[in-house]
């Protein structure tokens, strides 16, 4: 019964809903008709350009992408030697594929590549065309599988298993590979290499994913009058870095480092390059991080336009804000830890803020070292990992240079005389790396109650020497 | 009713107020007994710029703080212990061995000591910090116990004795002496503090 009452509320509903869901379109018109995008069997419509390009590396292959891109806007990477461009859109405007050739030569030999250019229909193919050594132009996909069927079984970079095993069935070229029953070439082979077939001979789409260039921010603003007090070119870049922050919300990228370039009328442009703890996308934070370094940056002479230029902006997710204040019932410092340590970067330079930790050794000197700052949020295992301090007692502070003492009647002196309260403790060690230390160390006070770390050289002068101050 | 009892009660009225109430009540324990009884607060103070002033380097003046930067670098959600300008470099073997955690411990160093502690003071992002200064003039330590209110650090400043008569905007100030058989701390300055000295005797001295 109640059902059935909902089945009719809900059949209500749907047809008091249609109308006014389509806007004013009546819901049975004509119904919308698709035109095929790829035509019957394989004609995709597409024409591809295959660049083999042996001995690449990665770093040119990019740049050459980046190059490509004026050809067509679906430039697709194939490492780690092999480059793909649609071109059948941009075909006309170079005079067909002899003068697209020639471009593409041309900006192969300016990044000193030497490129084996093929034209296919099918992205595939004309990259295993390429690959073979022949440049082929195939521009009607009929006549696609007759080209392709020459061409080794090889250049589609098979595992060589897969391939000695054809090669003993004596199927040796993609042609024979292509006669062969589906069913037992997919049961015997792989149903990959099967489908991988398929995709070569345009009988299924490929699916490539396009190549997409770095973005950068480069923004420039000519000055209404000549500047030279830094506080005002501060002010000065403050539309730059309002585009910025709206570049960066928009791709929600953040910043590792950011330059700043001054133009003068006579001499070469200044740079000034701030380098962040961890990325930032807050356009202030970096305002007043750029400011900062401006106190310090002496300008040669007054600046006539001022430019601001992100090379590589990272991807970042904006991170969540603690309930609590750092302090407040234990919370803890996030991203002020890395802010502090920016600032104190910019204003006193890069080696300003250090971290200490253990080393293995008994040499005093060479028992600890600096390391880049604390992370904000990392905790190692307590005593600085696995190295573990020394059960002797040790002082707190570290002359960088032991300093020699004055002695008289074989005693230390230092402002009056030093009592020995310890027995020595002898370091005699570092012989394999030239760096030999034998010395018998001792805690000493002097007259004022201060305790001192001394040691006695056991080598031929046995001078007295200061190492370090207990606190 | 007796004449001590009359005048408790006659304290516990609400609009008597008291200097010692103004004593911050959880200070941080700073692992004598003898200096926990001695300050104001039963130990150092979570918040603040405290100053320590020394006859000479090196009289003790760091040991009576290691054991409070060894629980702070301990606690769970530890933020930093900074020291901006040593005038010699911490020696990190003894400071692992006093039991202080170095992933937490960062050294600044520079030309600008002064304007260095008070950005490390105002950040956030530690939990106590160690400045040593000659001659700092009173604004700028007035500035430096703002910016330890703001960004709820422990400040300590180490100064020389001779400026045991300037005023200061410190929220503790403490002299130190040694004298034969340890230390004696002479309170000079604190909020809701008792007068006198204290003597931490060698024994309890962990060298």
């Amino acid at each position: 019964m109640s059902l059935h009452v909902l089945r009719a509320t809900a059949g209500k509903a749907d047809k008091a809903a249609l109308p006014a869901d389509a806007g004013g379109v009546q819901p049975r018109a004509a119904p919308l008709r698709i035109t095929p995008r790829h035509a019957p069997g394989g004609r995709t419509g597409e024409l591809w350009a295959g660049l083999h390009l042996p001995g690449i590396t990665l770093e040119k292959l990019h740049k050459l992408a980046v190059c490509a891109q004026r050809f067509t806007p679906r430039v697709s990477l194939a490492p780690p030697d092999g480059l793909l461009l649609e071109v059948q859109g941009s075909l006309h405007l170079f005079a067909g594929a002899a003068g697209l050739r020639g471009a593409l030569r041309s900006e192969c030999r300016r990044l000193q590549v030497q490129p084996v250019l093929a034209f296919a229909p099918a992205a595939l193919a004309a990259l295993v065309a390429a690959r073979a050594g022949k440049p082929l132009v195939v521009m009607d996909p009929a006549q696609l599988t007759g080209q392709l069927a020459p061409l080794p079984l090889a250049s589609l970079r098979w595992p060589p298993d897969t391939l000695a095993r054809l090669a003993r069935m004596g199927v040796r070229t993609i042609g024979a590979a292509l006669r062969l029953p589906r069913a037992g070439f997919a049961r015997r082979v792989g149903s990959e290499q099967l489908a991988m077939l398929d995709v070569l001979t345009g009988r299924t789409p490929e699916a490539r994913v396009t190549f997409h260039a770095p973005e950068r921010f480069r923004r420039r603003r000519e000055l209404d009058c000549e500047l030279e007090n830094q506080r005002r070119l501060a002010a000065a870049l403050s539309p730059l870095f309002a585009e910025l922050g709206a570049f960066l919300a928009a791709r929600q990228c953040a910043v590792v480092e950011f330059e700043c370039r001054f133009q003068h009328r006579h001499v070469p442009a200044t740079r000034c390059v701030v380098r962040l703890a961890a990325p930032a996308s807050d356009v202030r934070r970096l305002a007043a991080l750029l400011s900062e370094q401006l106190g310090s940056l002496a300008l040669p002479e007054p600046v006539r336009s001022c430019e601001l230029r992100v090379e590589a902006p990272v991807a970042c997710q904006p991170d969540s804000h603690a309930l609590w204040q750092p302090g407040e019932h234990g919370g803890s410092a996030g991203h002020e830890a890395a802010g502090l340590i920016e600032r104190l970067r910019a204003r006193l330079g890069e080696d300003a803020v250090h971290g200490l930790t253990l080393c293995a050794g008994h040499r005093p000197e060479k028992a600890w070292a600096r390391t880049a700052p604390p992370a904000a949020g990392r905790r190692g295992a307590p005593g600085g990992g696995a190295v573990v301090a020394p059960a002797q007692c040790r002082p707190l502070w570290l002359l960088p240079v032991p300093q020699p003492l004055r002695m008289r009647a074989g005693l230390p002196r230092r402002r009056g005389a030093l009592r020995l309260v310890s027995e020595p403790e002898r370091i005699e060690t570092g012989w394999w790396d030239g760096g030999e230390i034998t010395r018998d160390y001792y805690t000493a006070v002097d007259i004022h109650g201060v305790r001192l770390w001394v040691f006695r050289e056991r080598t031929a002068p046995h001078g007295w020497y200061l190492h370090g101050v207990f606190g | 009713m007796d004449r001590e009892a009359k005048l408790a009660r006659l304290l516990e009225h609400p609009t008597i107020w008291r200097g010692r109430s103004a004593a911050h009540q959880h200070g941080l324990p700073s692992g004598f007994a003898a200096l926990d009884a001695y300050l104001p607060g039963c130990g150092w103070p979570r918040t603040g710029l405290i100053e320590i002033l020394v006859s000479r380097f090196g009289s003790g003046e760091l040991y009576l703080l290691l054991p409070a930067l060894a629980a702070l670098t301990r606690a769970a959600a530890a933020r930093w212990c900074v020291w901006v300008a040593p005038p010699l470099m911490p020696f990190a073997p003894a400071l692992v061995s006093q039991g202080i955690v170095l992933d937490r411990v960062a050294v600044v160093g520079g030309a600008r000591p002064l304007w260095a502690f008070e950005q490390v003071l105002g950040s956030g992002a530690c939990d106590v910090a160690l400045a040593w200064a000659r001659w700092p003039k009173s604004r700028e330590i007035r500035r430096l116990q703002l910016a330890a209110e703001r960004g709820r650090t422990l400040g300590v400043l180490f100064r020389p004795r001779r400026a045991v008569r300037e005023a200061s905007a410190a929220v503790l100030r403490l002299s130190l002496q040694p004298i034969s058989s340890g230390v004696r701390i002479t309170l000079l300055k604190g909020r809701g503090a008792m007068r006198g000295a204290v003597d931490l005797l060698r024994p309890s001295w962990p060298v």
